[in-house]
């Protein structure tokens, strides 16, 4: 069914705007035929470098009189001797001037010392400045991402960035690291994405799928762009900025944007590091002697006979045999070598700019995994001499080549390996088997010569076209095209599982293919214009975009041979074939008017009519907004005595923006054919009724600058409400399925503090020195939930406290009589249910932040990053008798006045040791303070090298998760959720050369 | 200065771009890979889809049928003391040999799901007909009789491992999430009223000569079983013997290793491994105790009740010397791809024997009973039961019980049940059990359930 008439309604008003700014211009017009006794005053304006500056506003003081340069530069305006002129341009000092009898009219503008309005903000479909920005927005630039040895270029801001908590998905190049901007604003974790934008290129930033080790949170879709062709990454947090970008602006905006040519000469650059990783901590496990002094001690205090069932260990492993395994699994380096070769150039209307890279990483582990990423980047900009027409285009295209070994979590296993267990591997690198078979068990490393290897291309491609129609009217129009391709191959040879199995064994490949396509075109009009002191900028605009997934997944078996592995002709026969497609189409209007009145009062009003394929019909438009305010206070006359505080700005903002990602087509009754042959199935309940979730987003905020803005200290507040919740509702199995699509009268509310601070501390010829803080208090509650006792959520989530928690069992100590862990039977049946977990535990961050310092000395400078998290996490790992290695710390339970369970293997005691893990026991602190990264970087003195044709040249050592410290026993504080043996980050040291011709 | 012209132009552009941004663009077409409910109920090919779809998911991993280790089969067996865990460390396994069983036991949780979610696809596949006018009026009958066929069987195991429990005959969740338990005798209604039906409509052939699809016979082989649970005894042996009747279709056969072959002659139902959807086409059961890790082994229970000349001892029980156990000898087949030959057994004649065995014997005709036992076990090739003997009703049920713990091991969980419906729990499975308490001849309604749908009671004892 169609249903035109959703547009009327902003047709409407949209007509009346464009009517209404063009009334203004008219009104302008006829005001200066009004005046006819001044002189006409014709002259242009240039930067210092005499370039010609368009845009500039030239106001006569006192009247509402005023003109603008044009694209040369050049201005006209009627003004009488006396008359006092002033000369005003985003990023320069204005310049006030009286006209004269002979009253030059060529004027040169100096660009605005001042560090807040040189600070140039993307804003998406806009720019702004650090000064004059009414809404949050976040950004880093190359100098801080550029050199740090990473593949995720979103793992590069970690610890940067108030407000923006990240977390890598695992220690694998490759692997989708998680984001979250201002909290978990979904009960879905699939509906916490950011939208991410490159080049103005929308890209999906759901994970990829895979079988292999990335599996846990998927492939990143970024990992295939290149780090050092970042000119900045910016995050848009609160309504004002997000609100334009509607539907899929509740979890923020990440907008990247790729370096472009700069200079009209033609510069090479050549960039050169390599280093390796490791892996930088290691758990104080119990070795042999008092492992089996453990193990024999439980059998004592149980009374029971040892059988080579339940205490192989101690019957058939051998007695002296002590094998620190981390060391064994996880004590390799992993080698990277990074090569960047770039080519700029132009001339005065065209810059380019021609990038290649290359990167290879091997593995900690034992094999041969390693990964590969070639990139490509080309960027291209010109503009017509009278810059009416501009044109703008950036190409990147990346390849990935992952070689991963080994299924899922085998690595979490060695935690729990006896230090006396046989051999993982024979010295010729196969897995060792025999005295496993002895045991009766399987090598924990079974499965370990599967191998993945996933090859990812993916192209994103932008082109900006924009002509200005008439003075003040700019037609622009943005096109944009990714294809992203992917293809697991996913290995099971026989010799990776127990000879014993291998006669029932088949080799087998699991084959993974996918390919995502999307398309957009935003054709936009801009108008901007100058009347007295206010200066307005609008734009209107609508999107239209597709997307288009496909996904193939099949299974081949049968191999005669472990060399045919993959080679699918070969394969004996084909099974689990999956292909799902999918097409998601959106289309909107959006609008902006951003009202400046004398730099100094700030309004900013967007809009966005969002329509989405996800919905059913009926159901597929919505409108988001926002209105964000700024006054800029150190412009008003009575602070000037305050020279101090040489910038002040309020700001604050308020809107709407809405989520809508859910799976495709989840409206649809529908059926799928069954893994067995012939079937059809229905594999979701429908529900054509679900709608989008609306996040209502405020912020209060306040900027200073001192002294200058040497010091520069923003401090903001926010509170995002998330409401009408679009959850996979959980449901009984009673009703066929788990859950159904559908909104939740639910609210989650993100609040929170944020602080940024930045500080020159001293700067002299030779030496400076910069700090830079930043600082968030995140709170996260579930505000309202009606009803939630009757709800199917009555067991996972609590009013007033926030969506990440753990329900616990509350500890009640030893039991003095049977010895072990007791946890408290809350209502008294005797058994340990949901009903008895009644502690909660936040699992959220409580605050986290940064502090950052650079220091530069002569041809010297150093950078490093401080991050600190605030936080308590889970770590087990103290069992103590069952089979299976522990914390070295549990042998206390071999002493008298032990904190620990007394010793045993019986199955009591390990009923008890799962609950006693289920309660705060199982709770640590988990806060630390980890040296990010740290960069030391040497330019090589200019004059030798000028002499052998070279512009500079730069020696760089950095290196990433150097210390960490943190009383927090396990593996890596920044992964929390599991036993605490779970790690993402590596320590990786670099050393390169850059070198500029 | 034509003030109008200057700016016609971009306002009639901004209008030609707002007035497209209309709902049509957004609209997209289902996904090859989707069907749209009545695209599936238009013709007879995919109602036929539809069906096989329900068979297929029988076999589904973590299926309650499936003959796995969340199977009745795995499960009830593991409760009957008839099998146990092989790696004791497993709790999950370990509650049900201990019957302590925790409400929040991950396989019984599968098993409650699983058993519903086939009721769903029955309830799904029988409005998709209902709603439907372009199928076939007798291919419409047969399907529906299938259907329901499943959908009663299904109930059948969940009345008798939960006691009440919700009935769902609609696919409506608003209404499913917030069902109450319903009495057994309510579930028996429907579980009768569907199979009568099956039984009724059904045709007596094989469809395929395959011995997976429902026929009238398994619809009349199981009416046998539900109404002998029911001490319908006149029911019970009316429809035993219509089964038995069909010797050109049923006949025990002497060689015990082909007994759990594909389409073997003693078949009455059987599922196919090949519903799994990959390329292993072993059966479950024999994936769970022959392979070289087998996840479960027999208990001492089991061979201690053969003399060791019973075919049965020989032919269907192993001994693995290397774990110092016995293990389940039914299915052959432990691993293997692309060859099926053998079918998870799920009804079959020897059973048919007993359900008339004890109807005769609750209708005092104890020759008749005794005839029937016999059959059973001369075929395993143990001495006879003297039918001149003066034997009491008693003395022939426990014969008769020990005869099925012999014959029908490890099979869908027929010890447990008999022990149940024998009320012979407590003094057999409480005699090596001393945390046994009467209560639990009833599985916990899964925790999850409960906390999903407040309307849901707990068994006593939990």
């Amino acid at each position: 069914m169609k249903n035109n008439y959703t547009c009327c309604p902003w047709a409407v008003p949209l007509f009346l705007l464009s009517c209404f700014l063009g009334l203004i211009q008219v009104q302008a017009r006829t005001e200066t035929k009004e005046n006819r006794f001044q002189q006409l005053i014709t002259g242009t304006v240039n930067d210092q470098q005499g370039l010609p500056l368009p845009g500039v506003n030239i106001i006569i003081k006192g009247s509402r009189q005023g003109a603008m340069t044009n694209l040369e530069g050049k201005y006209s305006i009627n003004a009488a001797i006396g008359d006092t002129l002033s000369y005003s341009f985003i990023g320069y000092t204005t310049k006030i001037l009286v006209v004269t009898k002979d009253f030059n009219p060529d004027i040169q503008l100096q660009q605005n010392t001042d560090a807040l309005s040189e600070v140039v903000i993307n804003a998406g479909y806009y720019t702004t400045t650090e000064r004059e920005r009414t809404g949050n927005i976040a950004k880093v630039t190359a100098e801080e991402i550029e050199l740090q040895p990473l593949v995720s270029p979103l793992q590069t801001l970690q610890g940067r960035m108030a407000g923006v908590e990240i977390s890598p998905g695992n220690d694998l190049p490759g692997s989708a690291p998680t984001i979250r901007i201002r909290g978990q604003n979904s009960l879905r974790a699939e509906g916490n994405y950011p939208l991410y934008i490159i080049d103005g290129m929308p890209l999906n930033s759901s994970p990829l799928e895979s079988n292999s080790n990335l599996s846990f949170t998927g492939i990143d879709p970024l990992s295939t762009l290149n780090v050092s062709s970042i000119e900045s990454i910016e995050v848009l947090k609160d309504a004002d900025a997000t609100a334009i970008y509607g539907s899929r602006g509740a979890n923020g905006v990440i907008l990247i944007t790729t370096k472009q040519g700069q200079s009209e000469k033609t510069e090479v650059q050549v960039q050169v590091y390599s280093g390796f990783s490791e892996v930088p901590n290691r758990i104080d496990l119990l070795h042999t002697e008092q492992y089996l002094q453990i193990r024999r001690r439980a059998f004592e205090n149980d009374g029971t006979e040892p059988t080579q069932n339940n205490a192989y260990d101690l019957l058939v492993w051998d007695q002296d045999r002590d094998t620190d395994w981390q060391e064994e699994i996880l004590g390799g380096n992993a080698a990277i070598t990074n090569l960047n070769l770039t080519v700029t150039g132009g001339n005065q209307t065209t810059r380019y700019r021609l990038n290649g890279g290359f990167r290879e990483q091997g593995t900690v582990y034992p094999g041969d995994a390693n990964y590969q990423k070639a990139t490509g980047g080309l960027s291209l900009n010109h503009h017509s001499k009278d810059q009416k027409f501009k044109l703008q285009t950036a190409i990147n295209y990346g390849l990935d080549n992952n070689k991963i070994v080994g299924n899922r979590s085998l690595v979490s296993s060695i935690f729990n390996l006896a230090p006396n267990a046989p051999a993982i591997f024979n010295e010729d690198g196969s897995l060792h088997w025999e005295e496993w078979i002895e045991t009766g068990i399987d090598n924990p490393f079974n499965g370990y010569f599967n191998t993945s290897k996933i090859e990812a291309s993916n192209l994103i491609s932008n082109l900006s076209l924009s002509y200005e129609l008439l003075k003040g009217f700019r037609l622009k129009t943005n096109l944009g095209y990714t294809n992203y391709n992917s293809e697991e191959i996913f290995k099971i040879p026989k010799r990776s599982y127990n000879p014993l199995y291998s006669e029932f064994l088949e080799a087998q490949s699991i084959h993974l293919l996918q390919k995502r396509n999307s398309w957009i075109v935003e054709p936009q009009l801009e108008y901007t214009t100058q009347l007295d002191k206010l200066q307005i900028e609008s734009l209107i605009g609508s999107t239209f975009q597709e997307n288009q997934s496909r996904i193939t997944e099949f299974t081949a078996t049968g191999y005669v041979s472990e060399s045919l592995i993959g080679n699918i002709a070969a394969a004996e026969s084909l099974s689990n074939g999956r292909r799902q497609s999918t097409t998601y189409k959106y289309n909107a209007l959006f609008a902006r008017i951003g009202l400046n009145w004398d730099h100094k009062y700030l309004l900013n009003l967007t809009g966005r009519r969002d329509g989405s394929s996800r919905f059913g019909p009926g159901k597929r438009f919505a409108n988001f907004g926002a209105i964000g305010a700024a006054w800029i206070f150190t412009e008003e006359g009575f602070m000037d005595h305050l020279d101090f505080l040489s910038f002040g700005k309020l700001r604050a903002s308020y809107g709407s923006t809405g989520n809508d990602q859910i799976g495709d087509y989840g409206y649809l009754d529908a059926y799928e054919a069954t893994p067995g042959a012939g079937g059809l199935y229905p594999v979701a309940l429908a529900n054509p009724d679900y709608s989008w979730e609306i996040n209502k987003k405020l912020e209060a905020a306040l900027q200073l600058g001192f002294l200058n803005e040497r010091l520069n200290l923003n401090i903001s507040w926010y509170r995002n409400r998330s409401s009408n919740q679009l959850v996979g509702l959980p449901l009984p199995g009673v009703t066929g399925f788990n859950s159904v699509q559908a909104n939740l009268p639910a609210t989650v509310e993100n609040r929170g503090w944020e602080l940024e601070f930045t500080s020159l501390n001293f700067q002299k010829k030779d030496f400076s020195w910069r700090t830079s803080v930043n600082l968030t208090f995140p709170e996260n509650e579930l505000v309202s939930y009606p009803s939630l006792e009757e709800s199917p959520y009555a067991n996972t989530y609590r009013i007033g406290e926030p969506l990440n928690i753990a329900l616990l069992y509350q500890y009640e100590g030893i039991n003095p009589e049977t010895g072990f862990y007791e946890v408290a039977d809350i209502n008294g049946d005797g058994r340990f249910d949901y009903e008895d977990q009644v502690v909660v535990q936040n699992q959220n961050r409580q605050y986290y932040g940064g502090i950052q310092n650079q220091f530069t000395y002569k041809n010297f400078s150093l950078q490093f990053l401080w991050q600190f998290v605030k936080q308590e996490g889970r770590l087990t790992l103290f069992n103590t008798g069952s089979l299976g290695n522990s914390r070295a710390v549990v042998a206390e339970a071999l002493t008298d006045n032990s904190t620990y369970q007394s010793i045993s293997n019986s199955s009591e005691s390990r009923r008890a040791y799962n609950y006693a893990s289920a309660s705060s026991l199982g709770y640590t602190d988990a806060s630390f303070l980890r040296l990010k990264t740290l960069a030391l970087n040497y330019n090589l003195p200019s004059a030798p090298l000028q002499k052998i044709g070279m512009r500079g040249a730069k020696l760089f050592l950095t290196g990433q998760n150097l210390f960490t410290f943190t009383d927090y026993q396990g593996m890596d504080p920044e992964v929390t959720n599991g036993t605490g043996a779970s790690f993402s980050n590596l320590r990786t040291y670099s050393l390169g050369i850059q070198l500029n011709f | 200065m034509n003030l109008n012209k200057i700016f016609a132009r971009p306002m009639i552009f901004s209008l030609c771009i707002l007035l497209y941004a209309c709902e049509d663009f957004v609209e997209v077409d289902p996904p090859a890979h989707k069907l749209v409910n009545q695209q599936v109920f238009n013709n007879d090919e995919m109602a036929e889809s539809a069906l096989q779809g329900i068979y297929n998911e029988l076999f589904r991993i973590g299926n309650f049928s499936n003959g796995g280790a969340s199977s009745v089969t795995a499960l009830a067996g593991l409760s009957a003391h008839q099998i146990t865990a092989y790696d004791q460390s497993d709790l999950e396994y370990l509650e049900f040999e201990e019957n302590e069983i925790l409400p929040n036991n991950p396989p019984n949780l599968s098993l409650w799901n699983s058993a519903y979610k086939i009721i769903y696809q029955v309830n799904a596949l029988l409005e998709g007909m209902e709603s439907s006018t372009q199928i076939t009026a007798s291919l419409q009958e047969r399907i529906e009789g299938e259907a329901r066929f499943i959908r009663a069987f299904t109930y059948f195991y969940l009345v008798n491992l939960y006691g009440e429990v919700p009935l769902a005959l609609t696919t409506d969740y608003r209404e499913n999430a917030t069902l109450i338990r319903e009495p057994a005798a309510d579930i028996y209604d429907q579980v009768l009223l569907d199979l009568q039906l099956a039984a009724e409509v059904l045709p007596e052939e094989y469809r395929d000569g395959e011995r997976i699809y429902v026929n009238k016979y398994v619809a009349m082989a199981f009416l046998a079983r539900v109404h002998i649970y029911l001490e319908n005894w006149e029911q019970a042996e009316y429809y035993s013997t219509q089964v038995i009747n069909q010797s050109g279709i049923y006949s025990l056969l002497s060689d015990l290793d082909a007994v759990f072959l594909k389409n073997s002659t003693e078949a009455i139902w059987q599922l196919s491994p090949a519903g799994r959807g990959s390329a292993t086409s072993n059966t479950n059961e024999g994936y769970l105790f022959i392979s070289s890790f087998p996840v479960f082994t027999l208990t001492d229970n089991v061979p201690e009740n053969f003399t060791t000349n019973d075919l049965r001892y020989i032919h269907w029980i192993g001994y693995d010397e290397e774990r110092e156990a016995y293990y389940p000898f039914k299915y052959k087949d432990p691993n293997s791809s692309n060859n099926i030959t053998e079918y998870s057994m799920v009804l079959r004649l020897a059973e048919q024997y007993f359900i008339r065995a004890e109807a005769h014997v609750k209708s005092q005709n104890i020759s008749g009973a005794i005839a029937d036992i016999n059959h059973i076990r001369s075929r395993a090739g143990i001495d006879l039961i003297n039918s001149n003997s003066n034997i009491t009703e008693e003395e022939l049920i426990d014969l008769l019980m020990e005869e099925r713990q012999r014959e029908l091991f490890t099979e869908w969980g027929h010890r447990w049940f008999d022990l149940i419906r024998f009320n012979k729990a407590s003094t057999i499975l409480g005699a090596n059990n001393a945390n046994w308490e009467s209560t639990d001849v009833r599985f916990p309604i899964p925790e999850q359930e409960r906390i999903k749908n407040p309307n849901l009671g707990q068994n006593p004892g939990y």
